[in-house]
Protein backbone atom coordinates (compact mmCIF):
# COMPACT_ATOMS: atom_id res chain seq x y z
CA UNK A 1 0.00 0.00 0.00
CA UNK A 2 2.55 2.61 0.98
CA UNK A 3 4.89 1.51 -2.40
CA UNK A 4 2.69 3.30 -4.58
CA UNK A 5 2.39 6.53 -5.06
CA UNK A 6 -1.52 6.73 -4.41
CA UNK A 7 -0.94 5.34 -0.92
CA UNK A 8 1.98 7.94 -0.24
CA UNK A 9 -0.40 10.89 -1.37
CA UNK A 10 -3.18 9.62 0.26
CA UNK A 11 -2.77 8.32 3.41
CA UNK A 12 -1.66 11.02 5.59
CA UNK A 13 -3.88 13.42 3.82
CA UNK A 14 -6.24 10.99 4.63
CA UNK A 15 -5.44 11.05 8.56
CA UNK A 16 -4.97 14.20 8.77
CA UNK A 17 -8.10 14.99 7.62
CA UNK A 18 -10.78 13.11 9.07
CA UNK A 19 -8.77 13.15 12.35
CA UNK A 20 -8.68 17.03 12.15
CA UNK A 21 -12.82 16.64 11.34
CA UNK A 22 -13.59 14.34 14.45
CA UNK A 23 -11.52 16.66 16.86
CA UNK A 24 -13.71 19.33 15.41
CA UNK A 25 -16.86 17.12 15.97
CA UNK A 26 -15.73 16.45 19.42
CA UNK A 27 -15.42 19.93 20.77
CA UNK A 28 -17.87 21.66 18.55
CA UNK A 29 -20.49 18.43 20.64
CA UNK A 30 -18.67 18.97 23.72
CA UNK A 31 -19.76 22.96 23.71
CA UNK A 32 -23.24 22.54 22.53
CA UNK A 33 -23.83 20.25 25.79
CA UNK A 34 -22.12 22.96 28.16
CA UNK A 35 -24.57 25.49 26.55
CA UNK A 36 -27.40 23.88 26.48
CA UNK A 37 -26.63 22.40 29.69
CA UNK A 38 -25.83 26.01 30.93
CA UNK A 39 -29.41 26.84 29.42
CA UNK A 40 -31.36 24.39 31.45
CA UNK A 41 -29.36 25.59 34.60
CA UNK A 42 -31.25 28.87 34.15
CA UNK A 43 -34.09 27.60 32.92
CA UNK A 44 -34.48 25.48 36.19
CA UNK A 45 -33.60 28.19 38.23
CA UNK A 46 -36.14 30.74 36.43
CA UNK A 47 -38.61 28.42 37.16
CA UNK A 48 -37.72 27.72 40.97
CA UNK A 49 -37.54 31.79 41.26
CA UNK A 50 -41.10 31.92 39.81
CA UNK A 51 -42.19 29.27 42.48
CA UNK A 52 -40.70 31.62 45.19
CA UNK A 53 -42.25 34.56 44.23
CA UNK A 54 -45.71 32.45 43.91
CA UNK A 55 -45.72 30.94 47.25
CA UNK A 56 -44.30 33.84 48.90
CA UNK A 57 -47.93 35.18 49.63
CA UNK A 58 -48.76 32.04 51.12
CA UNK A 59 -45.65 31.46 53.04
CA UNK A 60 -46.19 35.00 54.97
CA UNK A 61 -49.84 34.22 56.03
CA UNK A 62 -48.25 30.41 56.93
CA UNK A 63 -50.95 28.88 54.80
CA UNK A 64 -49.62 25.36 54.63
CA UNK A 65 -52.71 23.91 53.04
CA UNK A 66 -52.24 26.31 50.15
CA UNK A 67 -48.72 25.70 49.84
CA UNK A 68 -48.88 22.28 50.10
CA UNK A 69 -51.35 22.38 46.74
CA UNK A 70 -49.42 25.04 45.08
CA UNK A 71 -46.20 22.80 45.11
CA UNK A 72 -48.55 19.64 44.30
CA UNK A 73 -49.71 21.55 41.46
CA UNK A 74 -46.27 22.20 40.01
CA UNK A 75 -45.11 19.04 40.67
CA UNK A 76 -47.59 17.33 38.83
CA UNK A 77 -46.44 19.25 35.51
CA UNK A 78 -44.70 16.87 33.12
CA UNK A 79 -40.72 17.13 33.82
CA UNK A 80 -40.97 17.74 36.95
CA UNK A 81 -39.61 15.24 39.38
CA UNK A 82 -40.06 16.89 42.63
CA UNK A 83 -40.38 19.69 44.40
CA UNK A 84 -38.93 20.32 48.10
CA UNK A 85 -39.19 23.09 50.70
CA UNK A 86 -36.27 22.53 53.59
CA UNK A 87 -36.32 24.86 57.08
CA UNK A 88 -33.55 26.24 58.32
CA UNK A 89 -32.64 22.55 59.86
CA UNK A 90 -32.62 20.63 56.75
CA UNK A 91 -36.19 19.33 57.24
CA UNK A 92 -37.96 18.61 54.58
CA UNK A 93 -41.02 20.86 55.07
CA UNK A 94 -43.36 20.68 51.60
CA UNK A 95 -42.42 18.10 49.20
CA UNK A 96 -44.21 16.63 46.27
CA UNK A 97 -43.96 13.16 47.82
CA UNK A 98 -45.22 12.45 51.19
CA UNK A 99 -42.88 9.96 52.55
CA UNK A 100 -40.10 12.78 52.31
CA UNK A 101 -42.23 15.36 54.94
CA UNK A 102 -40.10 15.54 57.81
CA UNK A 103 -36.94 13.87 57.10
CA UNK A 104 -33.64 15.86 57.75
CA UNK A 105 -31.54 15.79 55.12
CA UNK A 106 -27.66 15.42 55.27
CA UNK A 107 -25.73 18.33 54.90
CA UNK A 108 -22.78 17.28 53.35
CA UNK A 109 -25.23 15.46 50.68
CA UNK A 110 -24.58 16.70 47.23
CA UNK A 111 -26.40 20.14 46.41
CA UNK A 112 -25.52 20.89 49.88
CA UNK A 113 -22.27 21.23 50.68
CA UNK A 114 -22.11 23.86 48.49
CA UNK A 115 -23.59 26.31 51.18
CA UNK A 116 -22.56 24.34 53.91
CA UNK A 117 -18.77 23.49 53.23
CA UNK A 118 -17.31 25.91 55.35
CA UNK A 119 -18.36 26.44 59.24
CA UNK A 120 -20.47 29.49 58.50
CA UNK A 121 -22.83 28.28 55.05
CA UNK A 122 -22.69 30.37 52.11
CA UNK A 123 -25.49 32.45 51.78
CA UNK A 124 -25.10 33.02 47.91
CA UNK A 125 -23.81 30.90 44.85
CA UNK A 126 -23.47 31.09 41.36
CA UNK A 127 -26.21 29.59 39.39
CA UNK A 128 -24.22 26.74 37.89
CA UNK A 129 -23.11 25.62 41.77
CA UNK A 130 -26.71 25.56 42.86
CA UNK A 131 -27.57 23.34 40.52
CA UNK A 132 -26.50 18.96 40.08
CA UNK A 133 -27.24 16.34 38.34
CA UNK A 134 -28.12 12.58 39.71
CA UNK A 135 -29.63 9.33 38.95
CA UNK A 136 -33.14 9.15 40.94
CA UNK A 137 -34.42 6.11 42.25
CA UNK A 138 -36.99 5.19 39.06
CA UNK A 139 -33.39 5.60 37.30
CA UNK A 140 -34.00 8.52 35.73
CA UNK A 141 -31.09 11.58 35.39
CA UNK A 142 -32.41 14.44 37.20
CA UNK A 143 -31.16 17.85 37.13
CA UNK A 144 -31.84 19.74 40.38
CA UNK A 145 -31.90 23.48 41.73
CA UNK A 146 -31.49 25.10 45.26
CA UNK A 147 -33.10 28.11 45.91
CA UNK A 148 -32.63 29.94 49.05
CA UNK A 149 -35.54 31.21 50.77
CA UNK A 150 -34.27 34.55 51.77
CA UNK A 151 -35.25 36.13 55.20
CA UNK A 152 -37.40 40.04 53.87
CA UNK A 153 -38.41 42.40 56.63
CA UNK A 154 -42.18 41.08 55.50
CA UNK A 155 -41.50 38.20 56.98
CA UNK A 156 -39.57 38.98 60.55
CA UNK A 157 -41.54 41.74 61.23
CA UNK A 158 -44.76 39.77 60.65
CA UNK A 159 -46.61 39.20 64.09
CA UNK A 160 -47.31 35.67 63.72
CA UNK A 161 -43.73 34.88 62.45
CA UNK A 162 -40.63 34.24 65.01
CA UNK A 163 -37.65 34.59 62.45
CA UNK A 164 -34.84 36.90 63.78
CA UNK A 165 -33.64 39.69 61.60
CA UNK A 166 -30.31 38.57 61.38
CA UNK A 167 -31.09 35.49 59.74
CA UNK A 168 -30.55 35.69 56.25
CA UNK A 169 -31.57 32.21 55.17
CA UNK A 170 -35.01 30.67 56.14
CA UNK A 171 -35.11 27.78 54.33
CA UNK A 172 -34.45 26.68 50.30
CA UNK A 173 -36.50 25.10 48.27
CA UNK A 174 -35.35 22.38 45.57
CA UNK A 175 -36.39 21.70 42.55
CA UNK A 176 -35.68 18.28 40.50
CA UNK A 177 -36.19 18.56 36.63
CA UNK A 178 -36.14 15.37 34.22
CA UNK A 179 -33.25 15.44 31.69
CA UNK A 180 -34.97 13.12 29.84
CA UNK A 181 -36.14 15.64 27.22
CA UNK A 182 -32.56 17.10 26.99
CA UNK A 183 -30.86 14.13 26.90
CA UNK A 184 -32.85 13.17 23.56
CA UNK A 185 -31.99 16.99 22.12
CA UNK A 186 -28.36 16.06 22.65
CA UNK A 187 -28.54 12.58 20.95
CA UNK A 188 -30.59 13.68 17.66
CA UNK A 189 -27.81 16.63 17.92
CA UNK A 190 -24.82 14.43 18.29
CA UNK A 191 -26.43 11.93 15.27
CA UNK A 192 -27.44 14.79 13.13
CA UNK A 193 -23.41 15.91 13.84
CA UNK A 194 -22.35 12.34 13.07
CA UNK A 195 -24.16 11.91 9.56
CA UNK A 196 -22.51 15.35 8.75
CA UNK A 197 -19.05 14.79 9.66
CA UNK A 198 -19.40 11.20 7.80
CA UNK A 199 -20.24 13.77 4.60
CA UNK A 200 -17.73 15.68 4.99
CA UNK A 201 -14.96 12.92 5.26
CA UNK A 202 -16.52 11.17 2.36
CA UNK A 203 -16.74 14.44 0.13
CA UNK A 204 -13.16 15.72 1.23
CA UNK A 205 -11.19 12.37 1.27
CA UNK A 206 -13.42 11.09 -1.80
CA UNK A 207 -13.10 14.27 -3.70
CA UNK A 208 -9.06 14.33 -3.01
CA UNK A 209 -8.84 10.97 -4.30
CA UNK A 210 -11.00 11.20 -7.48
CA UNK A 211 -9.11 14.28 -8.62
CA UNK A 212 -5.43 12.48 -7.85
CA UNK A 213 -6.67 9.57 -9.72
CA UNK A 214 -7.90 11.64 -12.73
CA UNK A 215 -4.79 14.19 -13.21
CA UNK A 216 -2.06 12.35 -12.03
CA UNK A 217 -2.74 8.16 -11.33
CA UNK A 218 -4.10 7.75 -14.66
CA UNK A 219 -1.75 9.76 -16.45
CA UNK A 220 1.25 8.21 -14.77
CA UNK A 221 -0.26 4.94 -15.75
CA UNK A 222 -0.68 5.65 -19.09
CA UNK A 223 3.08 6.87 -19.36
CA UNK A 224 4.43 3.71 -17.13
CA UNK A 225 2.72 1.29 -20.17
CA UNK A 226 4.35 3.69 -23.15
CA UNK A 227 7.57 3.39 -21.04
CA UNK A 228 6.99 -0.35 -20.93
CA UNK A 229 6.67 -0.89 -24.60
CA UNK A 230 9.14 1.03 -25.17
CA UNK A 231 11.51 -0.69 -23.31
CA UNK A 232 9.82 -3.80 -24.95
CA UNK A 233 10.66 -2.35 -28.28
CA UNK A 234 7.44 -2.13 -29.17
CA UNK A 235 6.01 0.50 -31.51
CA UNK A 236 3.56 2.53 -30.03
CA UNK A 237 0.06 2.56 -32.42
CA UNK A 238 -0.50 6.47 -31.77
CA UNK A 239 1.00 9.24 -30.59
CA UNK A 240 0.74 10.00 -26.65
CA UNK A 241 -2.03 12.67 -25.70
CA UNK A 242 -4.07 14.18 -23.14
CA UNK A 243 -1.06 14.07 -20.61
CA UNK A 244 -0.44 16.89 -18.41
CA UNK A 245 2.17 19.59 -19.25
CA UNK A 246 4.44 17.90 -16.81
CA UNK A 247 4.23 14.55 -18.17
CA UNK A 248 3.66 15.61 -21.41
CA UNK A 249 7.41 16.15 -22.52
CA UNK A 250 8.37 12.47 -20.86
CA UNK A 251 5.81 11.20 -23.32
CA UNK A 252 7.11 12.46 -26.45
CA UNK A 253 10.70 11.71 -25.34
CA UNK A 254 9.38 8.16 -24.95
CA UNK A 255 8.04 8.19 -28.01
CA UNK A 256 10.41 9.97 -30.07
CA UNK A 257 13.34 7.30 -28.83
CA UNK A 258 10.61 4.46 -30.03
CA UNK A 259 10.61 6.14 -33.24
CA UNK A 260 14.27 6.34 -33.20
CA UNK A 261 14.39 2.09 -32.06
CA UNK A 262 11.91 1.55 -34.69
CA UNK A 263 14.12 3.29 -37.48
CA UNK A 264 17.61 1.70 -36.45
CA UNK A 265 15.31 -1.64 -36.79
CA UNK A 266 14.99 -0.66 -40.76
CA UNK A 267 11.18 -0.06 -41.28
CA UNK A 268 11.56 3.71 -42.35
CA UNK A 269 8.14 3.58 -43.25
CA UNK A 270 6.33 3.34 -39.93
CA UNK A 271 8.62 6.48 -38.93
CA UNK A 272 6.70 9.66 -38.55
CA UNK A 273 9.08 12.71 -38.53
CA UNK A 274 7.18 15.26 -36.66
CA UNK A 275 6.91 15.37 -32.90
CA UNK A 276 3.98 14.59 -30.60
CA UNK A 277 1.31 17.42 -31.05
CA UNK A 278 0.88 18.83 -27.78
CA UNK A 279 -2.08 19.13 -25.82
CA UNK A 280 -3.78 22.91 -25.27
CA UNK B 1 37.81 15.71 -7.53
CA UNK B 2 39.01 15.44 -3.61
CA UNK B 3 36.11 13.20 -2.35
CA UNK B 4 34.91 14.74 1.48
CA UNK B 5 33.01 13.20 4.12
CA UNK B 6 31.23 14.99 7.23
CA UNK B 7 32.42 18.24 5.16
CA UNK B 8 35.90 17.17 6.61
CA UNK B 9 38.73 17.07 3.54
CA UNK B 10 39.92 14.36 2.11
CA UNK B 11 43.90 13.86 2.28
CA UNK B 12 44.57 13.84 -1.51
CA UNK B 13 47.29 10.78 -0.62
CA UNK B 14 44.53 8.49 0.58
CA UNK B 15 43.83 5.79 -1.49
CA UNK B 16 40.08 5.57 -2.92
CA UNK B 17 39.88 1.63 -1.45
CA UNK B 18 40.08 3.39 2.08
CA UNK B 19 37.85 5.83 1.59
CA UNK B 20 35.07 3.50 0.14
CA UNK B 21 35.79 1.11 3.64
CA UNK B 22 35.35 4.63 5.42
CA UNK B 23 32.24 5.61 3.80
CA UNK B 24 31.08 2.04 4.14
CA UNK B 25 31.11 2.40 7.74
CA UNK B 26 29.64 5.44 7.50
CA UNK B 27 26.60 4.27 5.75
CA UNK B 28 26.19 1.40 8.09
CA UNK B 29 25.85 3.60 11.12
CA UNK B 30 23.25 5.73 9.57
CA UNK B 31 21.40 2.60 8.44
CA UNK B 32 21.54 1.84 12.04
CA UNK B 33 20.77 4.76 13.07
CA UNK B 34 17.67 5.05 10.45
CA UNK B 35 16.04 1.99 11.93
CA UNK B 36 16.40 2.92 15.64
CA UNK B 37 14.68 6.76 14.20
CA UNK B 38 11.53 4.79 12.37
CA UNK B 39 10.32 3.56 15.53
CA UNK B 40 10.37 6.87 16.98
CA UNK B 41 6.91 7.30 16.29
CA UNK B 42 5.74 4.27 17.71
CA UNK B 43 7.36 4.94 20.88
CA UNK B 44 6.14 8.40 21.40
CA UNK B 45 2.32 6.57 20.44
CA UNK B 46 3.12 4.03 23.44
CA UNK B 47 3.52 6.95 25.63
CA UNK B 48 0.88 9.36 24.63
CA UNK B 49 -1.68 5.94 25.28
CA UNK B 50 0.33 5.13 28.93
CA UNK B 51 -1.50 9.75 29.61
CA UNK B 52 -4.57 8.65 27.81
CA UNK B 53 -4.79 5.95 30.48
CA UNK B 54 -3.68 8.21 33.42
CA UNK B 55 -5.87 10.97 32.33
CA UNK B 56 -9.10 8.30 31.52
CA UNK B 57 -8.34 7.43 35.71
CA UNK B 58 -8.42 11.28 36.26
CA UNK B 59 -5.05 11.62 37.31
CA UNK B 60 -4.92 9.66 40.57
CA UNK B 61 -1.24 10.47 41.61
CA UNK B 62 -1.55 14.10 40.97
CA UNK B 63 -3.40 16.34 43.86
CA UNK B 64 -7.13 17.27 43.51
CA UNK B 65 -8.09 19.95 40.81
CA UNK B 66 -9.31 21.93 43.98
CA UNK B 67 -6.06 22.05 45.94
CA UNK B 68 -4.20 22.67 42.66
CA UNK B 69 -6.19 25.68 41.73
CA UNK B 70 -6.68 27.00 45.51
CA UNK B 71 -2.40 26.83 45.10
CA UNK B 72 -1.84 28.05 41.36
CA UNK B 73 -5.04 30.32 40.78
CA UNK B 74 -8.08 29.59 38.56
CA UNK B 75 -7.51 27.60 34.90
CA UNK B 76 -8.89 29.15 32.03
CA UNK B 77 -12.57 28.57 30.76
CA UNK B 78 -12.80 25.13 28.93
CA UNK B 79 -13.99 26.73 26.36
CA UNK B 80 -10.62 28.62 25.84
CA UNK B 81 -8.68 25.53 26.11
CA UNK B 82 -10.93 24.16 23.58
CA UNK B 83 -10.24 26.73 21.15
CA UNK B 84 -6.43 26.67 22.12
CA UNK B 85 -6.61 22.69 20.94
CA UNK B 86 -8.25 22.98 17.83
CA UNK B 87 -5.26 25.99 16.55
CA UNK B 88 -2.83 23.87 17.87
CA UNK B 89 -4.19 20.55 16.43
CA UNK B 90 -4.19 22.66 13.20
CA UNK B 91 -0.55 23.64 13.42
CA UNK B 92 0.70 20.39 14.27
CA UNK B 93 -0.79 18.90 11.08
CA UNK B 94 0.04 21.51 8.89
CA UNK B 95 3.91 21.70 10.09
CA UNK B 96 3.98 17.71 10.13
CA UNK B 97 2.61 17.97 6.39
CA UNK B 98 4.98 20.69 5.39
CA UNK B 99 8.29 18.41 6.60
CA UNK B 100 6.92 15.31 5.35
CA UNK B 101 6.94 17.55 1.79
CA UNK B 102 9.91 19.15 2.35
CA UNK B 103 11.33 16.12 3.22
CA UNK B 104 13.03 17.93 6.84
CA UNK B 105 14.40 15.25 9.48
CA UNK B 106 12.91 16.60 12.34
CA UNK B 107 12.51 14.66 15.53
CA UNK B 108 9.37 15.98 17.07
CA UNK B 109 6.85 13.60 18.06
CA UNK B 110 8.00 13.23 22.02
CA UNK B 111 7.24 17.01 22.62
CA UNK B 112 3.77 16.56 21.33
CA UNK B 113 3.40 14.02 24.17
CA UNK B 114 3.98 16.63 26.15
CA UNK B 115 1.64 19.34 24.65
CA UNK B 116 -1.14 17.05 24.86
CA UNK B 117 -0.52 15.64 27.95
CA UNK B 118 -0.46 20.02 29.05
CA UNK B 119 -4.02 19.61 27.39
CA UNK B 120 -5.47 16.44 29.38
CA UNK B 121 -3.79 18.85 32.67
CA UNK B 122 -5.40 22.23 31.85
CA UNK B 123 -9.10 20.37 30.97
CA UNK B 124 -8.41 17.90 34.65
CA UNK B 125 -8.05 21.17 36.54
CA UNK B 126 -10.69 23.59 34.78
CA UNK B 127 -12.95 20.42 35.46
CA UNK B 128 -13.90 19.66 32.20
CA UNK B 129 -11.90 16.55 31.22
CA UNK B 130 -15.13 14.13 31.15
CA UNK B 131 -16.55 16.26 28.07
CA UNK B 132 -13.52 17.00 26.25
CA UNK B 133 -10.99 13.84 26.69
CA UNK B 134 -12.01 12.15 23.14
CA UNK B 135 -11.55 15.41 21.72
CA UNK B 136 -7.87 15.34 23.11
CA UNK B 137 -7.69 11.87 22.44
CA UNK B 138 -8.60 11.85 19.03
CA UNK B 139 -6.22 15.08 18.77
CA UNK B 140 -3.35 13.15 19.68
CA UNK B 141 -3.91 10.29 17.44
CA UNK B 142 -4.27 12.37 15.00
CA UNK B 143 -1.07 14.60 15.00
CA UNK B 144 1.26 11.07 16.34
CA UNK B 145 -0.08 9.12 13.40
CA UNK B 146 0.39 11.95 10.69
CA UNK B 147 4.10 12.41 12.40
CA UNK B 148 4.78 8.48 13.03
CA UNK B 149 4.02 8.25 8.73
CA UNK B 150 6.63 11.23 7.99
CA UNK B 151 9.09 9.72 10.16
CA UNK B 152 8.74 6.31 8.78
CA UNK B 153 8.44 7.64 5.59
CA UNK B 154 11.29 9.80 5.64
CA UNK B 155 13.83 6.88 7.07
CA UNK B 156 12.54 4.31 4.24
CA UNK B 157 13.63 7.31 1.69
CA UNK B 158 17.02 7.37 2.89
CA UNK B 159 17.29 3.65 4.55
CA UNK B 160 16.55 2.77 0.33
CA UNK B 161 19.35 5.25 -0.95
CA UNK B 162 21.79 4.08 2.18
CA UNK B 163 21.02 0.74 0.98
CA UNK B 164 21.82 1.04 -2.38
CA UNK B 165 24.74 3.26 -1.70
CA UNK B 166 26.10 0.37 0.64
CA UNK B 167 25.48 -2.37 -2.56
CA UNK B 168 27.23 -0.33 -4.41
CA UNK B 169 30.68 0.35 -2.60
CA UNK B 170 30.19 -3.88 -1.53
CA UNK B 171 29.81 -4.19 -5.49
CA UNK B 172 32.55 -2.14 -7.21
CA UNK B 173 34.92 -1.17 -4.09
CA UNK B 174 34.26 2.46 -5.36
CA UNK B 175 32.84 5.77 -3.86
CA UNK B 176 29.46 6.17 -5.38
CA UNK B 177 28.87 8.87 -7.15
CA UNK B 178 26.91 11.72 -5.19
CA UNK B 179 23.07 12.38 -5.95
CA UNK B 180 21.82 15.52 -7.93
Amino acid sequence: MFKTLAGRALVPVGIAVTGFVIVCFLLLYSVIKNVVNRDTVGYATNLADTILKSTRYAMLKSDREMLATMIQNIGQQKGVEHIRVFNKKGIVHLSTRPEELNRQVDKKAEGCIGCHAGAIPSASLGRMEQARIFTNGEGREVLAVMAPIYNEPECFNAPCHIHPPAQKVLGTLDIGLSREMLLNSLASIRNQMIVFTVMILVLTVGGVTALLRRSVFLPLQKLRRLAEQVEAGEHPEAHPSHFPRELDRIAQSLYNLSQKDYSAAGDPAAIDKGTVPKDS
Amino acid sequence: MTQTIDNQPATGLAPQQSQAELLERQLRAEVKHLHHFSNRGLWAFSLYIVVCLMAWRGFPMLPLPDRVVAALGPPPPAHVISIVLLFYTFSAIILSLSRMTAGIEHKSSFCHVGYLTGFFLFYHFAKALDDNFWAVFGAGVTILAVESYRIWSFCRDALSRKTEQLEFIQRTGRVPPEDE
